[in-house]
């Protein structure tokens, strides 16, 4: 019995530190995407640009629309929005050419990154989205 | 080590001086030489090329023209509003540029459009209004297409056209051009890195310096 508890003990902590890992790689590679696609606008502090381009630290926005990431990302963003009080109303192009992974990595990064505090979504839920949107496409 | 302090001591000497020194900009395009007569001499006259004339307007519908930015140093780029790639970043730079000579009235900031169809004088108007612009020192202007891209190439050296290949549809250049008094290009600068900002806002003291 001590044996089997032992195991399993084993495996659970083995596949723990596993996906944390794997977690901080996507993370690290949706940094990178977000560097080359998301950067020249938001900047790589997610400050934004004055009043046309919204901020992405600690954006309310995100904050309540964070289920709607990848779709946003996949497909662009049209018409006012309000953003931590300012509005803004600049079209954000879609952004092409991304993977599946591309587009889940960089969302991980992002909600990691920019809410005051980080906003965890677990695997599947993000990979649906993600899908979706694909689909939408 | 004792022949290595003369060395060094040149070589130091040699770096201040180069430090202190308020070097001159150079003067861009292709000169012409003219013999004119002063006081019953010939002498060699230097002709540079100057920017030409040009008639935009701006985000408030007021004409922009070389009388516009007469006796005054000024820098031009060039973006459009929907402009998915550098546009933002240089946009950012030019902020800086505008802080830091904001009120003074020897300085001007005029940003062309190169989508006119697209970027309304409304649009422009509110394109400035959210970069903080006052729209007086820093001008967006709009006006006929080929009008915008004879002047890019012509007059700054820039590229500006439509390009169905690149995103959001035009190929652009970067540059901040800066112009002097007299109408002559002194320095193209990558808009896109601040360090190349930080330079041209050293130049610019130095031409404000030229103007005493
Ligand atoms: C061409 C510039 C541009 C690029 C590139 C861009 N965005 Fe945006 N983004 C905008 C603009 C402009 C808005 C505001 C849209 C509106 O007002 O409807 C926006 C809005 C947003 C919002 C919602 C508002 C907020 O601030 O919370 C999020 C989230 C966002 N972008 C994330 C991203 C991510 C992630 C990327 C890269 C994958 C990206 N954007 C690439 C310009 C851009």
């Amino acid at each position: 019995m001590n044996k089997v508890l032992f195991l399993f003990l084993l495996v659970l902590l083995g596949s723990c530190s596993d996906s944390e890992l794997i977690g901080m790689k996507q993370i690290s590679h949706g940094a990178q995407i977000y560097k080359a696609q998301c950067a020249n606008c938001h900047q790589d502090d997610g400050s934004g640009l004055a009043q046309l381009i919204p901020p992405l630290k600690h954006s309310d926005y995100l904050k309540n629309h964070s289920n709607e990431l990848p779709c946003l990302i996949q497909n662009g963003l049209k018409g006012k929005i309000t953003v931590n009080g300012s509005d803004y109303q600049l079209a954000m192009p879609a952004v092409n050419g991304l993977t599946k992974d591309e587009l889940a990595d960089v969302c991980l990064y992002v909600l990691q990154k920019f809410p005051e505090t980080p906003i965890q979504l677990s695997e599947a839920e993000l990979h649906s989205q993600v899908d979706t949107c694909f689909k939408a496409k | 080590m004792k022949k290595l302090i003369p060395i060094l001591f040149i070589s130091f000497v040699g770096l201040l001086s180069s430090c202190s020194d308020e070097h001159n900009l150079p003067i861009y395009g292709n000169r012409e030489t003219k013999e004119v007569m002063v006081d019953g001499k010939t002498v060699i006259d230097t002709i540079y090329a100057t920017v030409p004339d040009f008639t935009f307007v701006n985000q408030d519908s007021f004409v922009v023209t070389q009388e516009t930015v007469k006796g005054k140093i000024y820098i031009a780029d060039f973006f459009f509003a929907s402009c998915p790639t550098i546009c933002p970043i240089m946009k950012k730079q030019m902020i800086r540029v505008y802080e830091k000579y904001k009120g003074n009235s020897n300085v001007l900031l005029l940003s062309h459009t190169i989508d006119p169809e697209h970027d309304t004088i409304a649009l422009l108007k509110d394109y400035a209004t959210r970069l903080g612009s006052d729209g007086k020192q820093w001008m967006f202007l709009t006006g006929d297409r080929e009008a915008i891209y004879d002047m890019a190439a012509q007059g700054y050296y820039a590229t500006a056209m439509p390009d169905s290949t690149e995103p959001g549809g035009y190929v652009h250049s970067g540059g901040f051009i800066l112009v002097d008094t007299q109408r002559r290009v002194r320095g193209i600068y990558n808009g896109t890195s601040e360090d190349e900002v930080t330079h041209l806002m050293k130049d610019m003291d130095i031409l404000l310096k030229e103007n005493e």
